[in-house]
Protein backbone atom coordinates (compact mmCIF):
# COMPACT_ATOMS: atom_id res chain seq x y z
CA UNK A 1 0.00 0.00 0.00
CA UNK A 2 3.31 2.15 1.08
CA UNK A 3 4.86 1.23 -2.00
CA UNK A 4 2.15 1.82 -4.38
CA UNK A 5 1.47 5.46 -2.76
CA UNK A 6 4.95 6.46 -3.42
CA UNK A 7 4.87 5.12 -6.80
CA UNK A 8 1.91 7.02 -7.30
CA UNK A 9 3.11 10.45 -6.26
CA UNK A 10 6.20 10.08 -7.96
CA UNK A 11 3.81 9.77 -10.99
CA UNK A 12 1.57 12.81 -9.81
CA UNK A 13 4.94 14.57 -9.86
CA UNK A 14 5.39 13.04 -14.01
CA UNK A 15 2.19 14.46 -14.81
CA UNK A 16 3.11 18.35 -13.26
CA UNK A 17 5.93 18.29 -15.03
CA UNK A 18 5.22 16.92 -18.07
CA UNK A 19 1.45 19.54 -17.74
CA UNK A 20 3.95 22.46 -17.16
CA UNK A 21 6.20 21.33 -20.21
CA UNK A 22 2.90 21.29 -22.85
CA UNK A 23 1.88 24.68 -21.09
CA UNK A 24 4.95 26.37 -22.57
CA UNK A 25 5.47 24.63 -25.64
CA UNK A 26 2.04 26.79 -26.99
CA UNK A 27 0.31 23.53 -29.08
CA UNK A 28 3.12 23.78 -31.12
CA UNK A 29 4.29 20.53 -30.43
CA UNK A 30 2.68 18.12 -27.58
CA UNK A 31 4.49 15.83 -25.52
CA UNK A 32 3.41 12.06 -24.16
CA UNK A 33 5.15 10.02 -22.12
CA UNK A 34 2.82 7.74 -21.09
CA UNK A 35 5.20 4.61 -21.29
CA UNK A 36 7.44 6.30 -18.31
CA UNK A 37 4.15 5.74 -16.33
CA UNK A 38 4.46 2.08 -16.84
CA UNK A 39 8.03 1.13 -17.28
CA UNK A 40 9.52 1.29 -13.56
CA UNK A 41 6.16 0.09 -11.78
CA UNK A 42 6.16 -3.27 -14.21
CA UNK A 43 9.89 -3.82 -14.28
CA UNK A 44 10.59 -3.20 -10.89
CA UNK A 45 7.83 -3.10 -8.23
CA UNK A 46 5.51 -6.50 -7.22
CA UNK A 47 2.37 -7.37 -9.21
CA UNK A 48 -0.28 -5.51 -7.19
CA UNK A 49 2.07 -2.76 -5.80
CA UNK A 50 2.55 -1.87 -9.62
CA UNK A 51 -0.62 -1.99 -11.31
CA UNK A 52 -2.68 -0.32 -8.96
CA UNK A 53 -0.07 2.72 -9.04
CA UNK A 54 -0.04 2.77 -13.22
CA UNK A 55 -3.94 2.27 -12.66
CA UNK A 56 -4.29 5.28 -10.14
CA UNK A 57 -1.88 7.14 -12.89
CA UNK A 58 -3.64 5.80 -15.52
CA UNK A 59 -7.29 7.60 -14.41
CA UNK A 60 -5.51 11.05 -13.28
CA UNK A 61 -4.40 11.55 -16.77
CA UNK A 62 -8.12 10.64 -17.34
CA UNK A 63 -9.53 13.15 -14.89
CA UNK A 64 -8.24 16.35 -17.20
CA UNK A 65 -8.75 15.13 -21.49
CA UNK A 66 -11.23 14.53 -23.47
CA UNK A 67 -11.52 11.05 -23.07
CA UNK A 68 -13.85 8.27 -21.76
CA UNK A 69 -12.53 8.17 -18.01
CA UNK A 70 -11.04 5.04 -17.82
CA UNK A 71 -9.29 4.64 -21.04
CA UNK A 72 -5.83 6.14 -20.28
CA UNK A 73 -6.25 3.27 -16.89
CA UNK A 74 -7.03 0.52 -18.95
CA UNK A 75 -3.62 1.18 -21.27
CA UNK A 76 -1.49 1.77 -19.04
CA UNK A 77 -2.95 -1.84 -17.34
CA UNK A 78 -2.37 -3.60 -20.36
CA UNK A 79 1.03 -2.07 -20.75
CA UNK A 80 2.17 -3.42 -17.14
CA UNK A 81 0.50 -6.79 -17.69
CA UNK A 82 2.29 -7.53 -20.70
CA UNK A 83 6.02 -6.11 -19.42
CA UNK A 84 5.55 -7.40 -16.09
CA UNK A 85 5.12 -10.83 -17.89
CA UNK A 86 8.32 -10.54 -19.81
CA UNK A 87 10.32 -8.75 -16.96
CA UNK A 88 12.22 -11.88 -16.09
CA UNK A 89 13.25 -12.20 -19.67
CA UNK A 90 15.04 -8.62 -19.92
CA UNK A 91 17.88 -6.97 -17.69
CA UNK A 92 15.51 -4.94 -16.07
CA UNK A 93 18.13 -3.31 -13.66
CA UNK A 94 20.18 -1.76 -16.69
CA UNK A 95 18.97 1.86 -16.95
CA UNK A 96 19.44 1.37 -21.26
CA UNK A 97 17.11 -1.76 -21.22
CA UNK A 98 14.33 0.32 -19.02
CA UNK A 99 14.80 3.55 -21.80
CA UNK A 100 14.38 1.06 -24.21
CA UNK A 101 11.13 -0.62 -22.74
CA UNK A 102 9.94 2.78 -21.97
CA UNK A 103 10.06 3.82 -25.67
CA UNK A 104 8.70 0.90 -26.96
CA UNK A 105 5.94 0.84 -24.61
CA UNK A 106 5.20 4.92 -25.57
CA UNK A 107 5.21 4.17 -28.84
CA UNK A 108 2.51 1.62 -28.41
CA UNK A 109 0.34 3.88 -25.97
CA UNK A 110 0.65 6.62 -28.50
CA UNK A 111 -0.57 4.78 -31.35
CA UNK A 112 -3.38 3.33 -29.44
CA UNK A 113 -4.67 6.37 -28.20
CA UNK A 114 -4.45 8.16 -31.63
CA UNK A 115 -6.62 5.28 -33.14
CA UNK A 116 -9.20 5.92 -30.70
CA UNK A 117 -9.67 9.74 -30.73
CA UNK A 118 -8.41 10.80 -34.32
CA UNK A 119 -11.82 9.72 -35.54
CA UNK A 120 -13.58 12.91 -33.83
CA UNK A 121 -11.78 15.05 -36.29
CA UNK A 122 -13.45 16.34 -39.28
CA UNK A 123 -10.30 15.33 -41.23
CA UNK A 124 -9.12 12.60 -39.54
CA UNK A 125 -6.02 11.99 -41.84
CA UNK A 126 -4.68 15.28 -42.16
CA UNK A 127 -3.97 15.14 -38.41
CA UNK A 128 -1.51 12.30 -38.97
CA UNK A 129 1.70 14.46 -39.70
CA UNK A 130 0.88 16.54 -36.61
CA UNK A 131 1.00 13.52 -34.21
CA UNK A 132 3.54 11.84 -36.30
CA UNK A 133 6.03 14.77 -35.11
CA UNK A 134 4.35 15.09 -31.89
CA UNK A 135 5.40 11.30 -31.36
CA UNK A 136 8.91 11.81 -32.67
CA UNK A 137 9.45 15.02 -29.76
CA UNK A 138 7.79 12.68 -26.99
CA UNK A 139 10.10 9.78 -28.01
CA UNK A 140 13.25 12.35 -27.62
CA UNK A 141 12.37 13.89 -24.47
CA UNK A 142 11.27 10.83 -22.97
CA UNK A 143 14.69 9.26 -24.01
CA UNK A 144 16.01 12.41 -22.67
CA UNK A 145 14.01 12.47 -19.06
CA UNK A 146 13.49 8.55 -17.96
CA UNK A 147 16.90 7.85 -16.68
CA UNK A 148 16.41 10.74 -14.52
CA UNK A 149 12.89 9.51 -13.59
CA UNK A 150 13.81 5.56 -12.87
CA UNK A 151 16.60 7.06 -10.26
CA UNK A 152 13.88 9.46 -8.81
CA UNK A 153 11.55 6.88 -8.33
CA UNK A 154 14.30 4.09 -6.99
CA UNK A 155 15.56 6.50 -4.79
CA UNK A 156 11.96 8.16 -3.57
CA UNK A 157 11.10 4.50 -2.37
CA UNK A 158 14.87 4.09 -0.93
CA UNK A 159 14.03 7.21 1.33
CA UNK A 160 10.54 6.43 1.90
CA UNK A 161 11.80 3.03 3.42
CA UNK A 162 9.88 0.88 1.37
CA UNK A 163 12.78 -0.81 -0.90
CA UNK A 164 16.34 -1.47 0.31
CA UNK A 165 19.30 0.89 -1.16
CA UNK A 166 21.00 -1.75 -4.34
CA UNK A 167 23.67 0.81 -3.79
CA UNK A 168 24.33 0.09 0.29
CA UNK B 1 4.03 -26.79 -15.66
CA UNK B 2 0.03 -25.65 -15.19
CA UNK B 3 1.58 -23.95 -12.11
CA UNK B 4 4.21 -21.79 -14.52
CA UNK B 5 1.61 -20.69 -16.76
CA UNK B 6 -0.84 -19.33 -14.44
CA UNK B 7 2.01 -17.45 -13.27
CA UNK B 8 2.74 -16.30 -16.71
CA UNK B 9 -1.20 -15.76 -16.94
CA UNK B 10 -1.34 -13.85 -13.84
CA UNK B 11 -0.92 -10.01 -14.59
CA UNK B 12 -3.49 -10.66 -17.56
CA UNK B 13 -6.26 -12.33 -14.90
CA UNK B 14 -5.43 -9.57 -12.42
CA UNK B 15 -6.01 -6.99 -15.11
CA UNK B 16 -9.22 -8.89 -16.11
CA UNK B 17 -10.70 -8.71 -12.45
CA UNK B 18 -9.81 -5.03 -12.77
CA UNK B 19 -11.46 -4.17 -15.84
CA UNK B 20 -14.33 -6.23 -14.42
CA UNK B 21 -14.57 -4.86 -11.28
CA UNK B 22 -14.23 -1.31 -13.17
CA UNK B 23 -17.39 -2.13 -15.45
CA UNK B 24 -19.16 -3.33 -12.57
CA UNK B 25 -18.53 0.55 -10.31
CA UNK B 26 -21.77 2.47 -11.21
CA UNK B 27 -21.69 5.99 -13.16
CA UNK B 28 -22.00 8.17 -10.65
CA UNK B 29 -18.71 6.74 -8.70
CA UNK B 30 -16.68 7.20 -11.52
CA UNK B 31 -18.07 10.75 -12.09
CA UNK B 32 -17.51 11.41 -8.83
CA UNK B 33 -13.80 9.47 -9.13
CA UNK B 34 -13.15 12.30 -12.35
CA UNK B 35 -14.03 14.92 -10.51
CA UNK B 36 -11.40 13.87 -7.31
CA UNK B 37 -8.62 13.13 -9.61
CA UNK B 38 -9.19 16.70 -11.11
CA UNK B 39 -9.46 18.60 -8.26
CA UNK B 40 -6.11 16.49 -6.93
CA UNK B 41 -4.55 18.31 -10.13
CA UNK B 42 -5.96 21.53 -9.63
CA UNK B 43 -4.01 22.83 -6.60
CA UNK B 44 -0.77 21.84 -8.61
CA UNK B 45 -1.87 23.59 -11.88
CA UNK B 46 -3.22 26.54 -9.74
CA UNK B 47 0.11 27.03 -7.92
CA UNK B 48 2.44 26.43 -11.18
CA UNK B 49 0.17 29.69 -12.49
CA UNK B 50 0.44 31.64 -9.64
CA UNK B 51 4.32 31.09 -9.81
CA UNK B 52 4.34 31.82 -13.70
CA UNK B 53 2.49 35.37 -12.19
CA UNK B 54 4.64 36.56 -9.80
CA UNK B 55 7.83 35.67 -12.16
CA UNK B 56 5.53 38.26 -14.58
CA UNK B 57 5.08 40.61 -11.83
CA UNK B 58 8.88 40.84 -11.01
CA UNK B 59 10.19 41.01 -14.68
CA UNK B 60 7.54 44.06 -14.71
CA UNK B 61 9.44 45.54 -11.72
CA UNK B 62 12.82 45.68 -13.42
CA UNK B 63 11.04 48.40 -16.00
CA UNK B 64 12.44 51.95 -15.41
CA UNK B 65 10.15 54.27 -14.16
CA UNK B 66 10.32 56.62 -17.51
CA UNK B 67 8.94 53.63 -19.53
CA UNK B 68 5.94 53.58 -16.87
CA UNK B 69 5.66 56.98 -17.43
CA UNK B 70 5.00 56.24 -21.17
CA UNK B 71 3.47 53.00 -20.61
CA UNK B 72 0.87 55.07 -18.76
CA UNK B 73 0.57 57.50 -21.25
CA UNK B 74 -0.19 55.61 -24.13
CA UNK B 75 -3.05 54.09 -21.67
CA UNK B 76 -4.63 56.97 -21.21
CA UNK B 77 -4.78 57.63 -24.76
CA UNK B 78 -6.40 54.36 -25.18
CA UNK B 79 -8.61 54.91 -22.38
CA UNK B 80 -9.78 58.38 -24.47
CA UNK B 81 -10.79 56.25 -27.09
CA UNK B 82 -12.58 53.48 -25.61
CA UNK B 83 -14.23 56.28 -23.66
CA UNK B 84 -15.80 57.50 -26.99
CA UNK B 85 -16.70 53.72 -27.94
CA UNK B 86 -19.05 53.11 -25.02
CA UNK B 87 -20.79 56.22 -25.20
CA UNK B 88 -21.48 55.20 -28.87
CA UNK B 89 -22.14 51.64 -27.95
CA UNK B 90 -24.31 53.17 -25.41
CA UNK B 91 -26.52 55.36 -27.83
CA UNK B 92 -26.67 52.15 -30.35
CA UNK B 93 -28.28 49.77 -27.53
CA UNK B 94 -30.83 52.51 -27.19
CA UNK B 95 -31.09 52.08 -30.35
CA UNK B 96 -31.56 48.23 -30.65
CA UNK B 97 -33.72 47.90 -27.01
CA UNK B 98 -36.11 50.88 -29.00
CA UNK B 99 -36.40 48.56 -31.81
CA UNK B 100 -36.75 44.95 -30.20
CA UNK B 101 -39.56 47.23 -28.71
CA UNK B 102 -41.29 48.38 -31.62
CA UNK B 103 -41.23 45.22 -33.59
CA UNK B 104 -41.76 43.16 -30.53
CA UNK B 105 -38.45 40.82 -31.45
CA UNK B 106 -37.35 39.06 -28.20
CA UNK B 107 -34.25 40.60 -26.96
CA UNK B 108 -30.44 39.25 -26.77
CA UNK B 109 -29.30 37.07 -24.10
CA UNK B 110 -27.88 39.24 -21.82
CA UNK B 111 -24.36 38.42 -20.50
CA UNK B 112 -21.97 39.42 -17.42
CA UNK B 113 -18.36 39.36 -17.99
CA UNK B 114 -15.98 37.42 -16.04
CA UNK B 115 -12.17 37.81 -16.73
CA UNK B 116 -10.09 34.68 -15.66
CA UNK B 117 -6.13 34.05 -15.96
CA UNK B 118 -5.46 30.91 -17.50
CA UNK B 119 -4.27 28.58 -15.90
CA UNK B 120 -2.76 25.51 -18.11
CA UNK B 121 -3.17 24.77 -21.95
CA UNK B 122 -3.01 21.81 -23.01
CA UNK B 123 -3.31 21.13 -26.88
CA UNK B 124 -2.18 18.29 -28.92
CA UNK B 125 -3.15 16.51 -32.17
CA UNK B 126 -6.45 15.03 -29.95
CA UNK B 127 -7.50 18.04 -28.02
CA UNK B 128 -7.43 21.61 -27.39
CA UNK B 129 -8.57 22.70 -23.66
CA UNK B 130 -7.66 25.58 -21.43
CA UNK B 131 -7.86 25.66 -17.65
CA UNK B 132 -8.88 28.79 -16.28
CA UNK B 133 -8.70 30.10 -12.17
CA UNK B 134 -12.34 30.53 -12.14
CA UNK B 135 -15.01 27.88 -11.33
CA UNK B 136 -18.45 27.11 -9.05
CA UNK B 137 -16.53 29.86 -6.72
CA UNK B 138 -17.25 32.83 -9.05
CA UNK B 139 -20.76 31.01 -10.86
CA UNK B 140 -19.21 30.10 -14.24
CA UNK B 141 -21.38 27.71 -15.80
CA UNK B 142 -21.08 24.70 -18.52
CA UNK B 143 -21.51 25.83 -21.51
CA UNK B 144 -20.89 29.43 -21.74
CA UNK B 145 -18.89 31.22 -24.34
CA UNK B 146 -15.28 32.37 -23.57
CA UNK B 147 -14.02 34.78 -25.87
CA UNK B 148 -10.77 37.01 -26.13
CA UNK B 149 -9.67 40.49 -27.80
CA UNK B 150 -9.40 38.49 -31.04
CA UNK B 151 -12.90 37.12 -30.58
CA UNK B 152 -14.12 33.37 -29.52
CA UNK B 153 -11.79 31.07 -27.70
CA UNK B 154 -14.23 28.80 -26.99
CA UNK B 155 -16.95 27.15 -24.12
CA UNK B 156 -16.91 25.70 -21.03
CA UNK B 157 -17.17 22.04 -21.02
CA UNK B 158 -16.32 21.63 -17.36
CA UNK B 159 -16.88 23.35 -14.12
CA UNK B 160 -15.06 22.69 -10.79
CA UNK B 161 -14.54 24.08 -7.08
CA UNK B 162 -12.16 26.63 -8.06
CA UNK B 163 -11.29 26.01 -12.22
CA UNK B 164 -12.97 25.58 -15.02
CA UNK B 165 -12.23 23.65 -18.21
CA UNK B 166 -12.65 25.50 -21.92
CA UNK B 167 -12.58 23.39 -25.08
CA UNK B 168 -11.20 25.73 -27.62
CA UNK B 169 -12.82 26.34 -30.82
CA UNK B 170 -9.54 24.44 -32.31
CA UNK B 171 -10.84 21.69 -30.90
CA UNK B 172 -12.01 18.92 -33.09
CA UNK B 173 -15.52 18.15 -30.89
CA UNK B 174 -16.49 21.62 -31.24
CA UNK B 175 -19.17 22.54 -33.72
CA UNK B 176 -20.97 25.74 -34.08
CA UNK B 177 -23.44 27.72 -36.38
CA UNK B 178 -21.68 31.16 -38.04
CA UNK B 179 -21.52 33.45 -40.92
CA UNK B 180 -19.92 34.99 -43.20
CA UNK B 181 -19.34 38.89 -41.81
CA UNK B 182 -22.26 40.82 -43.43
CA UNK B 183 -24.17 38.04 -44.25
CA UNK B 184 -27.01 35.65 -42.94
CA UNK B 185 -26.77 32.56 -44.33
CA UNK B 186 -25.44 30.04 -41.86
CA UNK B 187 -22.24 27.91 -41.94
CA UNK B 188 -21.24 25.19 -39.96
CA UNK B 189 -18.05 25.62 -38.34
CA UNK B 190 -15.75 22.54 -37.16
CA UNK B 191 -12.34 22.85 -35.30
CA UNK B 192 -9.85 20.30 -35.96
CA UNK B 193 -6.50 20.62 -37.93
CA UNK B 194 -4.10 22.24 -35.82
CA UNK B 195 -0.45 21.69 -37.47
CA UNK B 196 2.59 21.68 -35.45
CA UNK B 197 4.71 25.32 -35.55
CA UNK B 198 1.46 26.80 -37.41
CA UNK B 199 -1.55 28.84 -37.01
CA UNK B 200 -4.71 26.49 -35.74
CA UNK B 201 -7.34 25.84 -38.20
CA UNK B 202 -11.31 25.06 -38.61
CA UNK B 203 -13.39 23.62 -41.15
CA UNK B 204 -16.56 24.77 -42.69
CA UNK B 205 -19.18 23.20 -44.12
CA UNK B 206 -22.74 23.34 -45.61
CA UNK B 207 -21.19 26.95 -47.22
CA UNK B 208 -23.87 28.48 -50.00
CA UNK B 209 -22.39 27.90 -53.64
CA UNK B 210 -22.64 32.07 -53.93
CA UNK B 211 -19.56 32.19 -51.22
CA UNK B 212 -16.62 32.92 -52.68
CA UNK B 213 -12.92 33.22 -50.47
CA UNK B 214 -8.82 32.33 -51.34
CA UNK B 215 -6.11 33.40 -49.49
CA UNK B 216 -5.83 36.71 -51.34
CA UNK B 217 -9.35 37.51 -51.04
CA UNK B 218 -9.83 36.03 -47.28
CA UNK B 219 -13.46 36.80 -45.69
CA UNK B 220 -14.03 37.03 -41.77
CA UNK B 221 -16.33 34.30 -40.29
CA UNK B 222 -18.35 34.95 -37.16
CA UNK B 223 -21.10 33.46 -34.94
CA UNK B 224 -24.19 33.59 -36.34
CA UNK B 225 -25.92 33.67 -32.78
CA UNK B 226 -28.14 30.63 -33.67
CA UNK B 227 -28.19 27.90 -31.10
CA UNK B 228 -28.02 30.28 -28.40
CA UNK B 229 -24.90 30.21 -27.01
CA UNK B 230 -22.50 32.39 -28.73
CA UNK B 231 -23.63 35.92 -28.95
CA UNK B 232 -24.29 36.76 -32.40
CA UNK B 233 -20.68 39.00 -34.39
CA UNK B 234 -17.88 37.46 -32.44
CA UNK B 235 -15.21 36.94 -34.31
CA UNK B 236 -14.04 33.32 -35.45
CA UNK B 237 -11.13 33.18 -37.82
CA UNK B 238 -10.28 34.28 -42.02
CA UNK B 239 -12.14 31.71 -44.47
CA UNK B 240 -9.30 31.17 -46.52
CA UNK B 241 -10.32 28.83 -48.62
CA UNK B 242 -13.64 27.15 -50.37
CA UNK B 243 -14.42 24.94 -52.97
CA UNK B 244 -17.09 22.44 -53.93
CA UNK B 245 -18.00 19.60 -52.11
CA UNK B 246 -18.62 16.12 -53.40
CA UNK B 247 -22.00 16.48 -53.88
CA UNK B 248 -21.92 20.05 -55.19
CA UNK B 249 -25.01 21.33 -53.42
CA UNK B 250 -22.50 23.58 -51.08
CA UNK B 251 -19.08 24.48 -50.10
CA UNK B 252 -16.53 23.27 -48.13
CA UNK B 253 -13.86 25.39 -46.85
CA UNK B 254 -11.00 26.06 -44.25
CA UNK B 255 -10.84 28.86 -42.12
CA UNK B 256 -7.56 30.12 -40.25
CA UNK B 257 -8.38 31.02 -36.52
CA UNK B 258 -6.01 33.72 -34.20
CA UNK B 259 -2.61 32.31 -33.65
CA UNK B 260 -2.70 34.40 -30.52
CA UNK B 261 -5.61 31.47 -29.20
CA UNK B 262 -2.23 29.03 -28.41
CA UNK B 263 -0.91 31.73 -26.20
CA UNK B 264 -4.02 33.33 -24.60
CA UNK B 265 -2.71 34.05 -20.40
CA UNK B 266 -6.04 35.56 -19.82
CA UNK B 267 -9.73 34.57 -21.17
CA UNK B 268 -13.47 36.45 -20.39
CA UNK B 269 -16.20 34.01 -19.75
CA UNK B 270 -19.78 35.16 -20.60
CA UNK B 271 -22.42 34.17 -17.86
CA UNK B 272 -25.72 33.94 -19.04
CA UNK B 273 -27.82 36.62 -16.71
CA UNK B 274 -30.41 34.61 -17.58
CA UNK B 275 -30.33 31.55 -18.61
CA UNK B 276 -33.48 29.75 -19.86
Amino acid sequence: MRRTFITFLTLLLLWAVVAQVNHVLDGHVYLFVGGLFVTYAALSLPLRDGLAAVVLAGLLCDAGVPVPFGLHALLFGAAHAVVFNIRDHVPREETAARVVIALLLNLALFLALSFALVGRGPAPGAVWPRLILDLVCSQVGLALVAPWFFALQSRTLVLAGVERDSLA
Amino acid sequence: MPHNRFDQARPFLTLLLVVLAWLAVPVVVKTFARTSFFELQAPVSVAASYARDLQEYWTLRLHTNSELIEAGRDLARLAATYELSVQQNASLQAEVARLEDLLKMPPYADYRSEYARVVRRDFSGWWQRLVIRKGKNYGIPVGAPVIFSGGVVGRVTEVYAYTSVVELISSPGVRLAAVIDGETQPISFQGGVNPAFDTPKGVIEFVPLNVFASSTMPKRLVTSGLGGVFPPGLGLGTVTRVEASADGLFKTGEVELDPRLHSLTEVTVLVPLNPQ
